[in-house]
């Protein structure tokens, strides 16, 4: 029994939906940030893993470090990008680390993946855990973040 | 001649001079990248070609002013101009829970006109179909077909090979063929009845790890030793053991790895054989080989260099040099395919190649075999030069075109004796071959 399809993938982010409560509070936003973007990775497309991070890299590079802050929210299968083991990691290390952007992960999916596998995955070191990706992403769309999906 | 080719082998073997593909197959072919897999990776690739030698006929011996083998194009064997598709092979492979790294699958089949399809009676065959765990640290499991630990020019990735046919030492030692008898039934061609790819059934225990800078990959396997797609013959199994140490340049990744490697491999198995010394008596014959190598890949260079030993069922040829099946002059004896159950051999290569344009790539290769070495009658010596030029259509799309300057001879017979006559026949041969991947 697959844990997701490409079909079900709105089954954790409505799970992730019905949770309002911010387990993370975000870092302090960039405070000469002239654009606010946050990217959403909610599939299990593994090109769209390289996608959101080169979009992520693409930004900073136009805009420089201190004039954009990029904030990356996975859940539903997205929420893969974020675990300890991916193959991604040491662009996420450098993301982080060197430009500033920030990675949160749903807790929700989270939940269910852990139900799913019988185990529960270890996060990268440089996700912040959310109660919910999609209401992540709601308040800081509010804030006046753009949000992209790449 | 033999110490002067073992020491440009050594030369080049000590990374002193530029030299192929540095890449970890086991991790490549083994493996999908950690959270970044999709459940079903659709690829494949399509090889059509175009070969031809001279087609010069057998001057001497039982078979003379028949067709010569050597000079016939496999695996038909039966015309030395031709058109061919040498490989189309489709597959799948990924994660089949994506979410979920730990395992991993990997199903290629072949649909192409090669010793796969050929020996394996089917139009279609497997030639891979394995489950990788990767569930216990530093032992990664890899189970069911797939190529086993070994020397480099037969564990690389095929599609990204730098030349259409391989070296002698490869082609008569490793790409094994699978036989009933040793060929010396008189009435029978002792058609190959199972053919190896580099591949055999089995559990492997593999995995990598980085220390003193270089990348360390270890593997072990035990498999069944009767090529593919078929279960064991016998109760002896195949052992396969494998180490190879990388220096990996930079962050390049993937087939075109920049870096230098250095391996050492070993594999022991038995073979076991119904028909022996003309009598059907049924007899099991231990076949070991060992190798040691180098690749190195930088820039617009990449050259290889290995050695291979081996004791035990080597290929010896065929009845007079004539293509297996056909009848003497006299009409009394059936040409066949022929092993030497006791025979040893060694051989190496020596394969360089630069990128004069961002599309094209010129490459040289050396390669010489010295073939059942321990028994005088048989021993016979083969060296070829392999000019080759590659054009890159694009990353997935590229044109080669190689011309073999073959030679062969029977070194414990006089040069004017029936098998050196025979052999001096052997054909230069020129291929074209279009690689397109997808």
């Amino acid at each position: 029994m697959p844990i997701f399809t490409k079909s079900s993938t709105w089954l954790p982010a409505l799970a992730c939906l019905a949770l309002s409560s911010q387990l993370w509070a975000a870092p302090a936003e960039k405070p000469f940030a002239e654009k606010k973007v946050v990217l959403q990775i909610s599939d299990d497309d593994a090109s769209k893993q390289t996608l959101v991070l080169n979009v992520a890299s693409n930004l900073i590079k136009h805009y420089g470090p201190d004039r954009v802050d990029v904030e990356i929210v996975a859940f539903g299968s997205g929420l893969r990008l974020l675990f300890a083991d991916n193959s991604n990691a040491g662009r996420i290390d450098s993301l982080a680390e060197n430009s500033g952007v920030r990675f949160s992960a749903c807790m929700n999916t989270m939940q269910k993946v852990t139900q799913n596998l019988g185990y529960e995955p270890k996060l990268d070191a440089n996700a912040a855990p959310v109660d919910a990706g999609v209401v992540r992403i709601l308040d800081l769309v509010s804030d006046g973040y753009v949000l992209i999906k790449p | 001649m033999q110490k002067l080719h073992l020491a440009l082998a050594l030369i080049l073997a000590a990374g002193t001079s530029v030299t192929a593909n540095a890449t970890n197959w086991l991790q490549l072919q083994g493996t999908e990248p950690a959270g970044s897999t999709d459940r079903f990776n659709l690829w494949g690739f399509i090889q059509p070609e175009y070969d031809y030698t001279a087609n010069s006929k057998l001057p001497a011996g039982p078979w003379a002013g028949q067709k010569a083998v050597f000079n016939q194009i496999a695996p038909d064997l039966k015309s030395s101009s031709t058109f061919n598709i040498r490989r189309a092979r489709v597959g799948v492979r990924g994660a089949n829970v994506p979410i979920d790294s730990k395992t991993n699958y990997f199903l290629l089949l072949e649909a192409g006109n090669n010793g796969i399809t050929k020996y394996g009676d089917s139009a279609v065959a497997a030639t891979d179909a394995s489950v990788t765990l990767n569930h216990i640290q530093h032992a990664r499991i890899r189970v069911g077909e797939f190529k086993y630990p070994g020397e480099e020019e037969g564990l690389q990735a095929i599609h990204v090979f730098n030349y259409i046919n391989f070296t002698a030492v490869t082609d008569q030692l490793l790409l094994e063929r699978f036989f009933d008898g040793d060929g010396s039934n008189t009435q029978d061609e002792n058609k190959p009845t199972g053919f190896g790819a580099f591949r055999d059934i089995g559990v492997q225990v593999f995995d990598w790890f980085d220390w003193l800078g270089f990348e360390h990959t270890y593997a072990a396997m035990i498999g069944n030793g009767n090529g593919l797609n078929r279960t064991d013959d016998n109760n002896n199994k195949d052992y396969y053991l494998y180490w190879a140490s990388e220096k990996v340049f930079g962050d390049s990744t993937g087939p075109q790895r920049e870096g230098w490697k250095l391996l050492a491999w070993y594999q022991k198995g038995e073979r076991t054989l119904k028909y022996v010394n003309g009598d059907n008596d049924k007899q099991d014959f231990d076949r070991k080989r060992w190798g040691l190598g180098t690749t190195y890949r930088k820039g617009k260079w990449r050259a290889a260099a290995e050695y291979v030993d081996a004791d035990g069922m080597v290929l010896n040829g065929t009845d007079g040099g004539a293509v297996p099946g056909s009848l003497n002059n006299a009409e009394t004896q059936v040409a066949s395919f022929n092993v030497s159950p006791d025979g040893k051999a060694n051989g190496y290569y020596l394969d360089l190649g630069y990128k004069v344009l961002p599309k094209l790539e010129l490459d040289l290769r050396y390669d010489y075999l010295d073939r059942v070495k321990n028994i005088a009658a048989d021993e016979r010596e083969f060296t070829n030069w392999t000019i080759g030029a590659q054009w890159f259509f694009n990353k997935k799309t590229r044109a080669l075109l190689n011309y073999e300057i073959r030679d062969a001879k029977a070194p414990n017979f006089a040069s004017s004796a029936p098998p050196n006559q025979i052999l001096d026949e052997t054909d230069n041969r020129a291929s074209v071959q279009i690689l397109a991947i997808f």
